[in-house]
């Protein structure tokens, strides 16, 4: 961490903050591309705060378990709220420099986010419902594929910013100025999809539906109720702003905060929202013009991502 | 961003869309990505007219944009509409598979291109590289798909990828040349148009690979 920032603030504090704020934020994005789904719909849509709304309601409400679930099916939303919320804080946001920086880098990330899959995947065969089941294995089954891909768009701009921390990339980045590289676009294109694939968008899972043949996410959390599904929900939404905010960290740096100045943060934040509402714009139109694809055909789009991702690491090299 | 990274950013985003084609078996999605290649291109032309103050280059944007970005892909979609097939069912070879080929031509393209003296490094290298290997993935997106839109759509992607090494790297075509390419290009899309309709009618399919029935 450069020490103007770090002489500000503990890397703790700084952890909470930037954990609580992403927190606070999250299910706005989630409101924001539904409403900008349902305008291009003609339709009026819900209001952008009934993210918070239904959370409240959640969570207001009494837990309801199943007789049959062990403490697995208790533990798997809060391990994949935890692990998210951890995620949070090793993602350079507003200034170019990660909270918990020191703990890891991009395998630390992926890793933390692999373990919040795993305790909702676990979670959801635990109840012994055949739809947990079957969501658990669908989203395992995309998430063994997507996962390279993620991992391999992710190097080809560690590499160029020749360091896998996140918190150093950001700020290597910065430093190189903007010199541009085919693969970096290659690279984006490839994190684009899977970040659609990870988050349950629709050419590869439909967030508003339970029909039991399409739903993948949505089928793991079909037993949850009150403060648990709250903490699913909430945890999602969370996931969706981080993979949103790596694209902009990794291809879009240009206005993070490179001091703590209160000046420079104000600036950062501002950039940082418009970016990331491009990117919901871009997500929107990707969900409302592309069908959802048949469960058999996802592995192809995602294996053209991970094409795309090996080709941009590829063409680095020659 | 500097004309160089507007190249760049152009030329790598006519490689996702060859690429993205190969992935792709809709058929509308397919024209519309050839759509978008062609306007990159065009984006590219106008760059190049700019910072070099080549301004004859104008005219090959313009009907570069005109001509491949919006005459081609409306007129390929009126012959898809009137015919009513809008899928590649199958393929010679799957996707999955082809996507592997891809990448292992586009590697190979681009390695190739390091050997031209002109592009030892910078911009014309990175030209030189997505040309190579969207003609490479051109020819092959010819060779595996059995729909006669698809391999009318490969070839403008390999007239795609050549017109863009001659515009970024060569000083440029004379202007008569450029409007004859443009005609030609116009005349073997409507043969090709033709063409579709006739092996439709005889066929009741857009399979090239049935045309082999006719001899004899």
């Amino acid at each position: 961490m450069t020490p103007a920032i770090a002489d500000a603030l503990p890397p703790i504090g700084l952890a909470v903050l930037q954990a609580a704020g992403m927190l606070a934020v999250a299910p706005l994005l989630k409101a924001a591309i539904k409403k900008m789904k349902a305008r291009l719909q003609n339709r009026q849509g819900p209001p952008l705060l009934q993210g918070y709304y239904d959370l409240a309601k959640l969570l207001r409400k009494e837990p309801v378990r199943s007789e049959t679930a062990s403490w697995v099916s208790v533990a798997g939303p809060r391990v994949y709220f935890a692990a998210a919320v951890a995620a949070t804080t090793l993602v350079p946001v507003l200034i170019a420099a990660a909270p918990l920086e020191a703990a890891g880098g991009i395998l630390l990330l992926v890793g933390t986010l692999a373990l919040g899959r795993f305790a909702l995947a676990t979670a959801a065969l635990d109840t012994g419902s055949p739809f947990g089941g079957m969501g658990a294995s669908r989203d395992m089954t995309i998430a063994a594929l997507a996962e390279p891909a993620l991992m391999l768009g992710l190097f080809t701009s560690a590499l160029a910013a020749g360091s896998l921390n996140l918190g150093g990339l950001v700020r290597n980045v910065l430093q190189r100025g903007g010199t541009i590289h085919p693969s970096d676009l290659l690279a984006f294109a490839g994190l684009f999809i899977i970040v659609i694939a990870e988050t349950g968008r629709i050419p590869v899972d439909n967030p508003a539906t339970h029909l039991e043949l399409t739903m993948i996410h949505e089928a793991m959390i079909l037993e949850y109720a009150g403060p648990d599904l709250a903490l699913v929900e909430w945890a999602s939404a969370l996931k969706e702003l981080l993979y949103l905010t790596l694209l902009v960290d990794f291809f879009l740096p240009a206005g993070i905060a490179t001091s703590a100045a209160p000046g420079a943060i104000a600036v950062a934040l501002l950039a940082w929202a418009g970016k990331i509402f491009l990117l919901a714009i871009a997500v929107t139109i990707a969900e409302s013009t592309n069908a959802k694809l048949r469960l058999f055909r996802v592995p192809e789009l995602v294996s053209i991502s991970l094409g795309l991702a090996f080709l941009a690491l590829a063409i680095r090299f020659l | 961003m500097t004309t160089s990274d507007v190249l760049i950013l152009c030329a790598a985003g006519m490689l996702v869309s060859a690429y993205l084609m190969v992935g792709q078996k809709a058929l509308f999605a397919t024209i519309r990505l050839y759509g978008l290649q062609s306007l990159l291109l065009g984006i590219v032309a106008a760059v190049i007219a700019v910072s070099e103050a080549r301004y004859e280059l104008f005219v090959t944007a313009v009907v570069t944009v005109v001509l491949k970005a919006m005459l081609i892909p409306w007129f390929l979609m009126r012959v898809i509409d009137r015919i009513g097939i809008h899928r590649e069912i199958e393929p010679f070879l799957n996707v999955p598979a082809s996507l592997l080929v891809c990448l292992g031509l586009t590697v190979v393209g681009y390695r190739v291109s390091t050997g031209f003296p002109e592009s030892s490094r910078g911009v014309s290298h990175h030209l030189v590289g997505v040309a190579l290997s969207m003609l490479l993935t051109g020819l092959f997106l010819m060779v595996t798909r059995k729909k006669a839109i698809t391999q009318i759509l490969a070839l403008l992607t390999v007239e795609n990828a050549v017109f863009l090494v001659a515009v970024g790297v060569t000083s440029g075509m004379p202007l008569v040349v450029e409007l004859g390419i443009a005609f030609d290009v116009i005349l073997a899309v409507l043969v090709l148009g033709i063409l579709v309709h006739r092996i439709v009618d005889r066929f009741e399919s857009m399979d090239v690979s049935r045309l082999s029935k006719l001899k004899g």
